[in-house]
C-alpha cells in the first residue's frame, strides 16, 4: 500500500512537468500555470491509479479526463477564464503520442518494405488505441458542457 | 435602444474582430461562436448569425430588418491562450456594462500576444519530454539523452516557426533532429534501454491541441471545422513520422516497431 502511494506521488510529480511545459508552449498566462501543474498531476495520477486497479487504458482515461473536466469547470467559474486554458494542458501528459507516431511510422514502413501481417497488426492496434484514447480524452473534457451547460456559455 | 446604420456597421466590425482573434489563436469553434454572439448582443444587435469555417468567419448582424454581413480570413497565428483569456475578459466586462463600444474596440486593437522567454520554453520542453521517458521506464542516462534531443528539436522548431516556414516542413525537420540526437545515445549505449529516448524525444511534436479541438468541435456540432483540424493534425503526425524514418534510415539505428 505504501509502495503504491509512493508510486502515485512520483507519477504525479513527473506528470506536472509536461503539463507546465506544454502550457508554456500554448502561452497560458503565468498565474494559471500552477492550475495546469495541479491538473496535470491530478489527472495522470488518477489514471495511473485506475489502471493499477485493472481498468483498461481507455476507460481509465475517460474517467480521469472527465474528472479533469469538472475540476476545470470549477476553476473556470472561479477565475472567469475559459476552460481549455487549464484542461487541455492538464491532459497533455495523457495524449497517446507514442501510439500515434508508431501508427504513422508503420504506415511509412508498409509502403517501403511491402505488406506484412506483423506490420499491419502493429498499425491497426496502435491506430485503434490512438483513436479510442483520444476520443475518451476529448469526450471526457467536453462532458460538463455536454451534460450540464448544453449550449449555454460557462463563463 | 436604436442603432444608426454606421453604429451597426461598427458593432459588426468589433464583434468580427473578437471572433477573428479567438479563431487565430486556437479557440474551439463553440467558444468563437458564443463569444462573438455575446459581444454583438451586448453592443445592441438583435441577433448575430455566424458561420465558422476552418480558415474564415462570416458574420451577419441584424437590427430591425437591417442586415450587415462581413467576412474575415483567419490565418493561423499559433496557439495563444493568453489572447483567448483577454478577449473573454473584455466580453465579460462589456456584458457588465463596464466598457462601451469605443473602449472595447480600443482594447481589442491594443491586445498583443504574450510569449514566454524562448530559452525558458526550450528548457521546460526538454524536461517535459524527459519526464515522458520516465513514464516509458527510462533511467537517468535516458532522461539526460531525451532532454538534449528534445531541447535541440525545440530550438529548431522555434527558429523555423519564427521565420514562417511551413509547419509540415518544420515538424519533419524537428523530428529528424530529435531522432538523430537520441540515436547517438543508442549507438554509445547510454543507459539500460536507450531506444526509449528515441520514442520520448519526439513527443514535443504531438499536435495535442489541434486533436483535442478537433474532437470537441465535432462533438459540439461543428463537423466541418472538426474534420479540417483532424486532417491538419494527422498530416502533422505523418510529417513527423517521415522525419523519424529518414533519420533512422540514415543512422541505421532502429528504435521504433
Amino acid at each position: 500500500m505504501m509502495e503504491l502511494i509512493q508510486l502515485i506521488i512520483i507519477d504525479a510529480l513527473f506528470a506536472a512537468v509536461p503539463a507546465v511545459g506544454f502550457a508554456m508552449v500554448f502561452n497560458v498566462p503565468k498565474k494559471m500555470l500552477i492550475y495546469c501543474a495541479v491538473g496535470g498531476a491530478f489527472a495522470h495520477s488518477l489514471r495511473f491509479l485506475l489502471m493499477d486497479l485493472g481498468l483498461h487504458i481507455e476507460w481509465a482515461t475517460l474517467i480521469a479526463s472527465s474528472s479533469m473536466g469538472f475540476v476545470g469547470l470549477y476553476w473556470s467559474r472561479k477565475r472567469l477564464i475559459p476552460r481549455p486554458v487549464f484542461t487541455v494542458a492538464s491532459v497533455i501528459p495523457m495524449i497517446p503520442g507514442s501510439f500515434a507516431f508508431t501508427t504513422m511510422i508503420g504506415l511509412v514502413e508498409l509502403n517501403t518494405g511491402g505488406y506484412s501481417v506483423e506490420l499491419m497488426q502493429i498499425v491497426t492496434e496502435n491506430g485503434l488505441k490512438t483513436l479510442f484514447i483520444l476520443g475518451a480524452l476529448s469526450f471526457g473534457l467536453a462532458l460538463p458542457s455536454i451534460l450540464i451547460y448544453r449550449g449555454r456559455p460557462i463563463v | 435602444m436604436s442603432l444608426s446604420h454606421e453604429e451597426q456597421t461598427e458593432l459588426t466590425r468589433i464583434a468580427v474582430k473578437a471572433g477573428q482573434i479567438l479563431h487565430q489563436h486556437g479557440a474551439e469553434s463553440r467558444l468563437v461562436e458564443q463569444t462573438t454572439q455575446r459581444i454583438g448582443l451586448a453592443l445592441g444587435a438583435q441577433s448575430i448569425e455566424l458561420s465558422v469555417s476552418s480558415d474564415a468567419i462570416v458574420i451577419t448582424s441584424l437590427f430591425e430588418g437591417n442586415c450587415i454581413t462581413t467576412t474575415r480570413r483567419c490565418y493561423d497565428r499559433g496557439i495563444n491562450m493568453q489572447m483567448v483569456c483577454d478577449v473573454l475578459r473584455i466580453c465579460i466586462m462589456l456584458e457588465k456594462s463596464l466598457l462601451d463600444a469605443d473602449q472595447v474596440k480600443e482594447r481589442l486593437t491594443r491586445l498583443t500576444p504574450y510569449k514566454y522567454n524562448r530559452w525558458l520554453v526550450v528548457f521546460m520542453i526538454g524536461l517535459s519530454c524527459a519526464s515522458f521517458s520516465h513514464f516509458f521506464g527510462g533511467d537517468l542516462p535516458v532522461y539526460i539523452t531525451t532532454f538534449f534531443a528534445s531541447a535541440g528539436a525545440m530550438i529548431l522548431r522555434q527558429e523555423l516557426a519564427h521565420r514562417h516556414h511551413n509547419p509540415f516542413v518544420n515538424f519533419a525537420l524537428a523530428a529528424f533532429v530529435a531522432t538523430t540526437i537520441a540515436s547517438v545515445g543508442v549507438i554509445y549505449e547510454f543507459g539500460e534501454n536507450p531506444q526509449i529516448a528515441m520514442a520520448a524525444s519526439v513527443l514535443l511534436l504531438v499536435p495535442g491541441f489541434p486533436l483535442i479541438n478537433a474532437v470537441s468541435d465535432m462533438l459540439k456540432g461543428h463537423i466541418s471545422t472538426g474534420i479540417a483540424r483532424w486532417v491538419f493534425a494527422t498530416l502533422l503526425s505523418i510529417s513527423v513520422a517521415i522525419g523519424i524514418v529518414a533519420s533512422m534510415s540514415l543512422t541505421s539505428v532502429s528504435g521504433w516497431l
